[in-house]
């Protein structure tokens, strides 16, 4: 077993008086697709926000080693820099860039990573032209891949939601990540818009190699596409196991199943 | 035939020999109100030595540089050619045709440009061939700089005038006109200001930059304002260098030497004018390609969501900085300009009024919008200048203010993104009509 992906050592994250975090250790195998689960309030989009550079825990440690060899400690870095390291990321309120058109948020996605060059885009220099043509075609590939080749020219803030969830997978990809870290993918989709959302989650592991940790709330889609799961409670990681697992675990079905249960009732009437 | 019009070799064979024609007119003699056209012929037929060899018409010698031109640009070019296929015109028609200018547009540029370089053959009055300068040319090079800064990466900047006036300074530094010496005793050209001064505006760009640009919104504002003031402050307080507030002594004029090439920019404001138009055209290719390249983009992102731009790995700080620094060079150029062209400066040009009435220009034709801020500066320059000129009743200058506010107001009413607003700043502005835009 190699070094993993994402190793988080006794982190703790405080606003004030409120403890967000309480010395949580995880890690990410790579190559896994991994879930954290939890009911409102529990963390959950506190630790993606500490994993990737936007909070800053108190305590504890964070590293990310994008291919087992060059460690990076996540703590203190500004959240660009763990971006390019190899960590792309989804938002819970999907956040796309409204006025730019699909085609123009995946480009913009494909092209953040390569060099500066002001000077080149001044005169459109041919490195230029070169890259643009790249990136061109990487975003047309991952619009393709995410099934939205035919609406690249909508602008994206008339894109309905499931294509905006699937549009942010595609700019996410676009960075080439190692990592994709997931916050509520299918929150505001149809039910057969998760069934193309799962299956679309599990190519990006399965052809594109790349790691994914993700939030959700739907039960069903996350036991049926992760491969292990932690559940956080009131900020402290309570259990830690294989769906089935974590299925049969009192403790998860007392603080969290149950309640999630009531809750897709709920939003199911 | 039509196609070869359309054809991008056209193009480009075009776009040298208005390159060349313009560059031809810029240098040549000016003309004089009695013969408007005497400068503009004079520029073709006036005997000079051929790069030294012998004697030959203007025209001869702009056509063999021309060519030259033409050669190296078809070298770089051809080089430039990607081994790729063309893959985007394959894969991405659609965004091919939206990106496509319609070569409608092409003409319609080549036209108004054609005005531009013959208008100052047709009005020969005194007042607005020096206005055409002072006050519509060089405005305009000063609001397609700040529209990087305010259109582009959406930065409020109030102290814009702090810039100019950096550019201005330096050229009457460096060419002995202020009470402190030039720097290691040498006086150069005003022409050779225009590197040193763009170099110093962008580091005062930067220095002030890189603290100030993790504020946002109304924040930076205020303390871009109070940049601009310090700067008039110090331009009018420390009198030992900067002459206080009587000013500069006297700038000498444009003068251009490099090897057989010579020019001397004189008391006349139309040479000043074509070398200003020459500038503004140069200014534009430059941020049209930059707002369409990874740099826009990334503008767009950050002004769009910054969160979401970070978390593609796009550094806001550096993004931001690289906004400010260009806007600061585009205005310190514009120092240079006025500085050589008004041949004296004093720091009460240099007032938050100045700002001001830039970002009148820049919000007048269309945050965003390079075409845009150019009409919105000749429109809004020219009504000024209008008013000046022939003053309505009861009119004074300090009045001009007044006017302006209003049109600003007519402007948010009716027309809230500009004159001319950029296609992505109407979107952003007016999601309704978002559906339309969809295909």
């Amino acid at each position: 077993m190699t070094t993993p992906l994402y190793d988080v050592k006794n982190v703790t994250l405080r606003f004030g008086g409120v403890t967000s975090l309480n010395n949580v250790t995880m890690e990410h195998r790579r190559g896994e697709i991994l879930a954290v689960i939890g009911p409102n309030g529990a963390g959950k989009t506190s630790l993606f926000n500490s994993l990737t550079g936007v909070y800053r825990p108190q305590e504890g440690s964070i590293t990310f080693d994008r291919d087992g060899s060059t460690p990076l400690s996540v703590i203190g870095k500004k959240a660009h820099r763990v971006a390019s390291a190899g960590v792309a990321r989804t938002f819970q309120a999907s956040r796309m860039f409204p006025a730019m058109t699909a085609f123009e948020n995946v480009k913009t996605g494909a092209e953040s990573h390569r060099g500066f060059g002001v000077i080149g885009a001044m005169v459109k220099g041919p490195a230029t032209r070169r890259a643009e043509r790249a990136s061109d075609e990487r975003a047309w590939e991952l619009l393709t891949f995410v099934g939205l080749e035919k609406q690249a020219n909508v602008v994206s803030s008339s894109l309905n939601y499931g294509a905006r969830r699937r549009l942010e997978i595609a700019r996410g990809l676009a960075t080439n990540p190692t990592v994709l870290l997931l916050d509520e993918p299918a929150a505001g989709t149809n039910p057969s818009e998760k069934v193309e959302l799962t299956e679309l989650i599990r190519r990006v592991r399965d052809e594109m190699g790349v790691s994914i940790l993700l939030i959700e709330h739907d039960m069903k889609l996350v036991m049926s596409l992760a491969e292990r799961l932690y559940v956080l409670n009131f900020g402290s990681v309570i259990a830690e196991g294989t769906p089935d697992e974590i299925r049969a675990n009192p403790a998860v079905i007392e603080a969290y199943l149950g309640a999630a249960d009531a809750g897709d009732e709920k939003e199911g009437r | 035939m039509k196609n070869f019009f359309t054809s991008p070799l056209a193009k480009r064979i075009g776009a040298m020999v208005a390159l060349v024609a313009t560059i031809a007119v810029m240098t040549g003699p000016p003309g004089d109100p009695t013969h408007p056209m005497a400068g503009f012929t004079g520029s073709f037929t006036e005997r000079v030595s051929f790069f030294g060899l012998f004697p030959a018409p203007r025209g001869v010698l702009f056509a063999a540089l021309g060519l030259l031109a033409a050669g190296v640009v078809l070298m770089y070019r051809r080089q430039a050619q990607p081994s790729v296929a063309k893959l985007r015109d394959k894969v991405v028609p659609q965004y091919h045709a939206l990106a496509a200018k319609k070569p409608v547009r092409g003409l319609w540029y080549t036209a108004v440009l054609l005005v531009a370089i013959v208008l100052p053959h047709v009005v020969t009055d005194p007042f607005w061939q020096s206005a055409m300068v002072s006050q519509i040319a060089i405005y305009t090079l000063l609001a397609i700089g700040l529209n990087v800064v305010v259109g582009f990466a959406g930065l409020l900047d109030l102290g814009f005038v702090a810039f100019y006036a950096i550019g201005a300074y330096v050229t009457a530094w460096v060419t002995g006109a202020l009470p402190v010496p030039a720097p290691f005793h040498h006086v150069i050209d005003a022409f050779w200001a225009i590197p040193v001064a763009i170099v110093f505006a962008m580091i005062a760009g930067v220095l002030l930059g890189v603290p100030t640009l993790r504020l946002r919104g109304d924040y930076l504002a205020i303390v871009t304002l109070g940049f601009g003031e310090i700067i008039t402050i110090f331009a009018n307080n420390l009198y030992g260098i900067t002459g206080g507030s009587t000013g500069s002594k006297q700038i000498p004029h444009f003068s251009f030497h490099l090897g057989s090439l010579k020019y001397l920019w004189g008391l006349d404001p139309v040479p000043y004018y074509y070398l200003t138009l020459g500038f503004v055209v140069l200014f534009l290719l430059i941020f049209s390609s930059l707002e369409h390249s990874r740099v826009g983009r990334a503008w767009v992102a950050i002004r769009e969501d910054e969160v979401a731009a970070e978390s593609l790995g796009v550094n806001p700080l550096k993004y931001k900085v690289m906004a400010f620094a260009i806007g600061a060079a585009s205005a310190g150029f514009a120092g240079v300009m006025t500085a050589g062209q008004s041949f004296f400066i004093s720091p009460s040009t240099f007032t938050l009024a100045f700002s001001i009435n830039i970002l009148v220009l820049v919000i007048f034709g269309g945050m965003g919008s390079i075409m845009g801020v150019v009409i919105g500066s000749l429109v809004v320059q020219t009504i000024s200048m209008y008013l000046i000129h022939t003053p309505p009743a009861g009119f004074q200058n300090s009045d001009l203010y007044i006017y302006l506010g209003a049109l600003l107001i007519a402007m948010m009413i009716f027309r809230p993104a500009g004159i001319w607003p950029s296609k992505r700043r109407r979107r952003e502005m007016t999601p309704a009509t978002l559906e339309g835009e969809a295909q």
